[in-house]
């Protein structure tokens, strides 16, 4: 589903971010991205939704390679990936209806299969009694089911979390990857991005080591550290 | 695509609302560029106006020696009027000038003054072509019974050249003013883009078309424009005939603009140039900003 080819990113400030990545993930799987801040983690989520472009190598998704991808198919490249950040990304002048509701909007939705989405979608994450409310009214665990509800209301193949429990507390991260792995039992890849060692060993599942731009571990069921 | 619309344009009009104090500004700044445009325009029409009104009013008079004999008169008046370039010859009589000049003055107690006519017979010339005013005047100063001709020929000359001016000064201005109200607008508009930027950012991450990003912000420029061309026309309206009323006051009968068509052609220019350019100014602002995040 996802193949990373010999991916190398150097930025023009000479620093290596990714340095000969190659990388297989299958339809459905469940993949832990571990390593320290700035070990290439974020970069490598980045380049599948095209956000950011390898100075050399490529990505594959579903075959077609990214680097085809032009400027004008973007858009309808990042339709069939949800993307949730450490930040949220919310709107913060919308409530978290029309925040979810903007995902299907672009996609030229009819209003009422958007509101049947929508509320789905809000009911899964357990948010549907907050829908009218505006995000900076919610805790931080209530924006990132937001987020997650933005990324999947439309129902994509894959999910990429870039540290979607970075700024929560243990309980509330529990309770977002508990969401995740539901996500991912309904034939989704996730690949989650993170740095949270008690999450990655709890729940186990596939993890892929990077440091200083390149793979050092790959392993089925694997822990944060060897 | 009309569900889109409606969506685009509610988005428009709630940005709108939102950003307040920015929308204020630009639609001022608009406003007020317009105005000056619209200044500028009316002011070249009343030129124009001026010297069409001064160059119909182009005519030589050759008065006539007073020893002239009426069959003489009627004799000259066909050669006059077989001079090329010579639309009209009138005859006016020394009598009924001087009678018409006393009606035209009544406040110079002429006839405390002077007691005989002093007026000589004339005749008014009017031509088909005021280019060729000197070279007519030069003509009938060659008749015997003509003892001197009026004309305006130097005048003429100026006030041609002097329009010709105008009209290319005017053109240079309009394209000028133009220009500087699109930057303003571009930049108005941009300031609005960018205190959104973190907003697009996000629509382009969940898959927004640059189109779909592009039509609110389009659609809020067109309003702006609209509000703002609005805004001017009405104080260009009452700006215009209180100007002209104080005018008339101190100058009764000089040449303005007052035709109905003349001046809704110059508000209809100023709300399409507006409108144009809060349209084009919004396209261009945020099609720079959405390049860069691609």
């Amino acid at each position: 589903m996802i193949r990373v080819k010999n991916v190398r990113k150097i930025y023009p400030n000479g620093f290596v971010a990714l340095d000969g990545i190659d990388v297989h993930i299958s339809r459905n799987e469940f993949v832990y991205l571990v390593g320290q801040s700035g070990a290439g983690k974020s970069t490598l989520l980045s380049m599948m939704y095209k956000a950011e472009i390898p100075t050399s190598g490529d990505i594959y998704i579903d075959n077609i390679a990214l680097s085809n991808i032009d400027a004008n198919q973007v858009p309808y490249l990042r339709r069939s990936i949800g993307v949730i950040f450490q930040d949220y990304k919310l709107l913060p002048r919308r409530t978290v209806y029309e925040n979810v509701a903007f995902a299907l909007r672009v996609m030229h939705f009819s209003r009422s299969r958007i509101r049947r989405q929508v509320t789905q979608v809000l009911e899964l994450v357990g948010l549907q009694q907050k829908m009218h409310h505006y995000p900076s009214e919610l805790s931080g665990g209530e924006q990132q089911r937001i987020c997650i509800a933005r990324a999947i209301v439309n129902n994509p193949p894959i999910l990429l979390a870039d540290e979607p429990t970075g700024s929560l507390d243990p309980d509330t991260s529990w309770e977002i990857m508990q969401l995740l792995s539901k996500i991912n039992a309904r034939q989704t890849t996730v690949i989650v991005a993170t740095h949270n060692k008690s999450i990655v060993d709890d729940i186990r599942k596939r993890v892929i080591a990077v440091e200083n731009g390149r793979v050092i571990r790959d392993e089925q069921l694997g822990l944060y550290n060897t | 695509m009309i569900r889109d619309f409606l969506f685009f344009t509610t988005e428009a009009l709630i940005s709108i609302r939102r950003s307040g104090i920015m929308m204020f500004i630009s639609i001022a700044t608009i406003t007020v560029s317009l105005i000056v445009f619209g200044i500028f325009l009316l002011l070249s029409a009343n030129i124009s106006n001026l010297t069409t009104y001064f160059a119909a009013k182009l005519e030589i008079r050759a008065y006539l020696k007073d020893s002239t004999r009426p069959d003489e008169i009627l004799d000259l008046k066909t050669r006059f009027e077989a001079i090329p370039s010579v639309r009209k010859v009138e005859f006016i009589d020394k009598n009924t000038a001087w009678e018409e000049f006393k009606k035209n003055y009544p406040k110079i107690e002429l006839n405390t003054l002077i007691s005989d006519n002093p007026l000589p017979n004339a005749f008014r010339i009017i031509l088909s072509d005021s280019a060729k005013l000197t070279t007519v005047a030069n003509h009938l100063k060659g008749f015997e019974s003509v003892e001197d001709v009026g004309d305006m020929g130097a005048i003429a000359d100026r006030i041609t050249a002097f329009s010709e001016y105008t009209r290319i000064a005017g053109i240079i201005l309009v394209s000028l003013l133009t220009f500087a109200t699109l930057l303003i607008i571009v930049n108005t508009i941009r300031l609005t883009v960018i205190a959104r930027q973190d907003e697009i950012t996000i629509m382009q991450l969940v898959g927004a078309t640059t189109s779909f990003i592009r039509w609110p912000f389009i659609i809020e420029g067109l309003i702006i424009g609209v509000i703002g061309s609005v805004f001017s026309i009405v104080f260009l309206i009452f700006g215009y005939s209180f100007f002209v009323m104080r005018f008339q006051e101190k100058i009764p009968f000089f040449p303005l603009v007052y035709s109905h068509f003349t001046l809704n052609i110059i508000y209809l220019g100023i709300f399409i140039v507006g409108t144009t350019l809060g349209v084009l100014g919004a396209y261009l602002s945020v099609s720079r900003t959405i390049k860069s995040n691609y």
